[in-house]
């Protein structure tokens, strides 16, 4: 199974970009083998997700002044590298799950990539992310963006 | 005379300790809340039952607390009584959370500030260092793969997760099956050998015998087993760092009671309560009932609105203010206080009120401490896992999970639980058929209050007093005494965090 997961508050605006793919996603046709899913807060317990998928594509709110367009692919490497904290906490998101998979993964650790989106995105660069990641888990897609 | 500022942000997220040192030793402390939350003033106007899918968002560990205390302020309101298998369901949802939460606090945030440099020359360290490194120690990452199961548990008894949203006034709307109570309990059962295999290095049956300091120093004698386990070496390590000396605080604790018996059960409350968590309030040693009227919110220290002296979470209000009085407003967290005293909460609390006779004599031979505080954490777990699977046996998966209450009145209720960090509490008012105010305090706002309306520091604030600090630059010992106390932030605070710095990116900007 390839997994979307999309995560972030969205409660607040700042970090809510990818509850927004999130529900673009989910009235778009999807692959049968392609599931998506709302990650919401969750971090480490993402890990029963993402162990054993086949392919995994994260998408989560980001800040970077040199981000074009809006819109970044990073792979699990360049986050895991953005991951400062040694410890495990409340706020504990994204990098540290990926630094800890390779320790604690049962099945080898799939292909990662993660989308990110910029604060101040458009409802285009929202589209634009949606069919980014039916690309990069290896879906056909149609003119309209969905799954062809 | 220096000050410090220990970016806890590092761990929590945001939460700022600024300590005065004097003679190497803590003479002052202050606790702020960096992030306005305002999650308060999202419920105003919305339909009553919203609670139920935005306060569990609050927090990414929470949820299900959330969920029950949302829940719990609904059935107030609407006289609902859930049924018995309801009850029970709840209640094993929330320790799924709380058995999750316990371990992973005291193995992945407490213990990794037990490879400190600053601890280099201690016998244990190496020992420490093969354990608890980042990423890469041994029970780092069994602590890992062992506890992500667990809310496997929520997923099936709420049919979902995350964003569960099974708990509703009245009971709970999943029916699972006997399958699925089955698997809850095998997913348990495996837990509870990791458990008692790796973190007790005992049954939990023979955990239970010991009643006090004495005998918990000679079962550390005992076997190797005790003593190599992760308690074991937990206990050797935290008394070389002399955290039984420190941490002391208030001395003041309070449970609101939690995880209600449900009717039949084989489950007894300690002393014929009618929680598993009894309700109290121990200040001096004495246990005084729990009067839930007796809780207030004092904003003198917080950047709010100023009202003289405390007010009920009915009478509250979140406006806030973040100009002017800059020296001595200083944080986004009000002042909660009991019966105008300021009050800690969470697993030493609940073991201290419950009067489990362990950690209440540990308590009473060494006093309150940060090294109290985490192995009540440690050995909550005894308690909780053997209920969890009783539970779970005594729910039928044919009986009735749902009473319907019908629509809910105008009218106040209050849902009180306790989350893994401690005391919990929606307040609700609805009026018009629409929230007309929504007001929660969360553990860490117990916790990690400021200074009230009489100046007087919040439990974390006052426990960090006189703590030595041999580096001002590395002051692991603040981590220490401030971990002990699990904070959690992220929810305490009443838009806008800024997201985690991280070098040239910043990725999720947060709960």
């Amino acid at each position: 199974m390839k997994r979307i997961i999309c995560i972030g508050n969205v409660l607040v605006t700042e970090d809510r970009a990818g509850f927004d793919v999130f529900q673009r996603l989910r009235s778009m046709p999807l692959p049968p083998d392609v599931e998506v899913i709302d990650g919401g807060l969750a971090c480490l317990d993402l890990l029963r997700l993402v162990d054993g998928a086949d392919h995994i594509v994260f998408v989560d709110s980001v800040a970077d002044d040199d981000i074009e367009d809006g819109l970044v692919v990073w792979d699990a490497e360049q986050v895991v590298s953005a991951c400062n904290s040694e410890h495990y906490g409340h706020g504990s998101g994204l990098p540290y799950l990926l630094k800890m998979l390779p320790a604690v993964a049962e099945h080898a650790v799939p292909p990662i990539q993660v989308v990110g989106l910029a604060p101040g995105y458009s409802d285009r660069t929202c589209r634009q992310a949606a069919t980014l990641c039916l690309l990069l888990v290896g879906a056909s897609v149609a003119r309209d963006g969905g799954h062809a | 005379m220096p000050t410090i500022q220990v970016p806890m942000n590092r761990v929590e997220g945001d939460l700022e300790i600024k300590a005065e040192i004097d003679g190497g030793v803590v003479t002052r402390a202050w606790c702020s809340g960096t992030m306005y939350r305002g999650f308060e003033r999202i419920m105003i106007g919305r339909g009553p039952l919203d609670g139920l899918v935005i306060t569990p968002r609050i927090c990414g560990i929470c949820t299900t607390s959330h969920l029950l205390a949302a829940a719990s302020a609904l059935d107030d309101i609407t006289h609902a009584a859930p049924p018995p298998d309801a009850v029970r369901l709840r209640n094993v949802a929330l320790l799924a959370e709380h058995a999750q939460s316990d371990v992973r606090q005291a193995m992945l945030m407490f213990a990794a500030d037990f490879v400190n440099p600053a601890h280099g020359a201690q016998p244990l360290f190496d020992d420490a260092v093969r354990r608890f490194a980042p990423f890469r120690g041994s029970t780092i990452v069994d602590t890992v793969r062992e506890t992500k199961t667990l809310l496997e548990i929520v997923a099936i008894l709420g049919g979902q997760w995350p964003h569960s949203s099974f708990m509703v006034p009245g009971g709970i709307v999943s029916l699972p099956s006997e399958a699925d109570l089955m698997q809850c309990r095998l997913i348990l059962r495996k837990y509870r050998s990791w458990y008692e295999r790796r973190i007790l290095g005992c049954t939990i049956d023979r955990f239970a015998e010991m009643r006090t300091l004495a005998d918990l120093d000679a079962w550390l004698d005992e076997q190797r087993e005790h003593a190599d386990g992760e308690l074991g070496f937990f206990i050797r390590y935290a008394r070389a760092l002399k955290l039984d000396q420190v941490g002391r605080g208030h001395a003041t604790f309070l449970s609101y009671g939690s995880l209600p018996i449900p009717e039949g059960s084989s489950i007894e409350g300690r002393n014929g309560s009618a929680h598993l968590v009894p309700p109290g309030f121990l200040h001096q040693g004495i246990l005084e009932p729990f009067d839930p009227m007796n809780n207030a919110e004092h904003v003198r220290h917080a950047w709010y609105i100023d009202y003289d002296g405390g007010r009920h979470p009915f009478e509250g209000e979140t406006k806030p203010y973040a100009s002017g009085d800059e020296g001595t407003k200083y944080s986004w967290a009000k002042a909660p206080r009991y019966a105008g005293q300021p009050a800690e909460t969470g697993p030493l609390a609940e073991m201290l009120v419950s009067r489990h006779p362990l950690l209440t004599d540990i308590v009473a031979t060494c006093g309150v401490s940060a090294f109290a505080r985490q192995l009540a954490r440690l050995l909550r777990p005894t308690v909780h896992l053997p209920v969890m699977d009783a539970w779970l046996r005594e729910t039928d998966g044919d009986a009735e999970c749902y009473r319907p209450p019908g629509e809910v009145p105008d009218g106040d209720g209050a849902g009180l639980c306790h989350a893994a960090r401690g005391a919990l509490g929606h307040w609700i008012k609805i009026r018009d058929g629409a929230i007309s105010s929504y007001q929660i305090i969360t553990p860490t706002a117990w916790n990690a209050s400021p200074q009230d309306c009489s100046d007087t520091p919040g439990p974390m604030e006052q426990a960090l007093l006189g703590t030595p600090v041999a580096d001002p630059a590395n002051p692991v010992e603040l981590g220490h005494v401030v971990r002990s106390f699990d904070p959690c932030l992220v929810c305490t605070v009443h838009t806008l965090r800024r997201g985690r710095t991280t070098g040239s990116l910043r990725v999720g900007l947060g709960p």
